[in-house]
């Protein structure tokens, strides 16, 4: 992009690199070089989904179980204003080939915030899950000492896990994860059963939630956690992945606003939109697997 | 498909296109939670997962297709995109024989 001294006979676009041939044949080498790039985040995610599909295919109760602790509304919510991030991603690239470049300023600065709203509504799940005892790793939760009165009165254990309610008072000393809720567990159960031919409970859930026949809150707990642990590294590398998109929206914003893309050079643009709406893809079997498997259990 | 191959910035579908396929995306969207609390079991085990997945994959398709231009795109860029689906097909496929055929007990089931 240096400044040349142009002659007719040694013309060529602004935005043409020295050891290309052309516009076209440039654009086509640095498409191929950012789907290879692409290819290789899919394998990245790719083995996290295979991590999800083998553990689920293990323990779907306790899946089910923990899915249906996340807040779909906040999901939900979050796909839709990743879905408007994409689409004005897509707006910016169609104004960059328009050359307008105040079009592209302001699509730009739409993108930003919508990748910033979604997260701050990631923010708001993870605090939730902090508040809750939900993170997988001990002590990072929040940490609430007993209050001596209540332990004096002795407890809530008296209940067994299935019949558990979500009214109790959250005490997590050492910020443990918790999951007290084995209700799914008993339910696959009660209809294991019932109906002993049909197979309510796969082979490593009878060996995984059951100690001597009986439900064991802490193993099913612990299976539980495993879905935690799938939902915060898949989220967390996806926040990633958005937090880098939004150091290139930045760069971006200063190359538009300074009216480097035109009709005849906008590649930053268009890849950086490929990458874009990759994170969105992923977010697109995120919501379902994760927000939304166990949802049709709720009666 | 590299026929349709078109200069920079023309033949892409346009505003009224992009609107479009932004509305089959919220549609899409709203249809995935509301299908995921009905009870599809009925159907066979893990219906709704299918459903949940078969809508996800026509959301991504739509995406790639043309938000990410690969419609307008070479013919390399559509094995590229075509092939990683197919490399994670293998791993799926090799890592699942092994695990669903495994024995039960400690180690197993």
């Amino acid at each position: 992009m240096a400044t040349h001294a142009e002659t007719l006979e040694h013309y060529h676009p602004p935005g043409l690199q020295h050891q290309f041939e052309d516009m076209k044949q440039q654009e086509e080498s640095v498409s191929i070089g950012m789907w290879m790039f692409l290819v290789q985040e899919i394998m990245f995610f790719g083995g996290l989904f295979t991590v999800y599909l083998v553990f689920r295919s293990k323990f779907p109760m306790a899946f089910a179980a923990g899915s249906n602790h996340l807040d779909a509304f906040w999901g939900g919510l979050n796909t839709l204003v990743l879905i408007v991030s994409s689409l004005t991603m897509a707006l910016t690239v169609f104004y960059a080939q328009k050359s307008n470049r105040n079009m592209q300023v302001i699509l730009i600065m739409l993108t930003m915030f919508f990748g910033a709203v979604f997260l701050g509504v990631k923010t708001i799940e993870y605090t939730d899950k902090y508040e809750h005892g939900l993170v997988p790793v001990t002590g990072w939760n929040k940490k609430v000492k007993e209050d001596p009165t209540h332990a004096a009165a002795g407890g809530e254990h008296a209940k067994p896990c299935w019949e558990h309610d979500e009214t109790h008072t959250y005490v997590n000393p050492r910020g443990e994860f918790q999951f007290a809720d084995c209700s799914m567990a008993k339910q696959a159960f009660d209809e294991q059963q019932q109906k002993p031919n049909e197979t309510h409970l796969t082979a490593a859930e009878r060996v995984g939630y059951f100690s001597n026949g009986q439900i064991d809150a802490e193993k099913f707990r612990d299976k539980v956690r495993i879905f935690y642990w799938i939902y915060f590294v898949m989220t967390g590398l996806h926040a990633l992945h958005m937090v880098v998109g939004l150091g290139l929206m930045t760069w971006l914003l200063w190359k538009a606003w300074s009216r480097t893309f035109s009709h005849d050079y906008f590649a930053p643009v268009e890849m950086s939109g490929l990458y874009w709406h990759f994170v969105d893809i992923v977010w697109i079997f995120l919501f379902p697997l994760l927000y939304l498997l166990g949802r049709h259990f709720m009666h | 498909m590299s026929d349709k191959h078109i200069e920079s910035g023309e033949g892409h579908i346009g505003i009224p296109g992009y609107i479009g396929v932004f509305t089959v995306l919220v549609v899409g969207t709203i249809l995935t939670y509301f299908v995921a609390t009905v009870d599809l079991d009925f159907i066979f085990p893990g219906a709704n997962t299918l459903v949940a997945l078969a809508i996800a994959f026509t959301k991504m398709t739509c995406v790639m297709l043309f938000f990410m231009h690969v419609y307008w795109s070479p013919k390399l860029i559509w094995l590229s995109a075509i092939a990683s689906f197919f490399w994670m097909a293998i791993m799926f496929a090799y890592t699942m024989q092994d695990y669903l055929t495994r024995g039960t007990g400690v180690f197993g089931g």
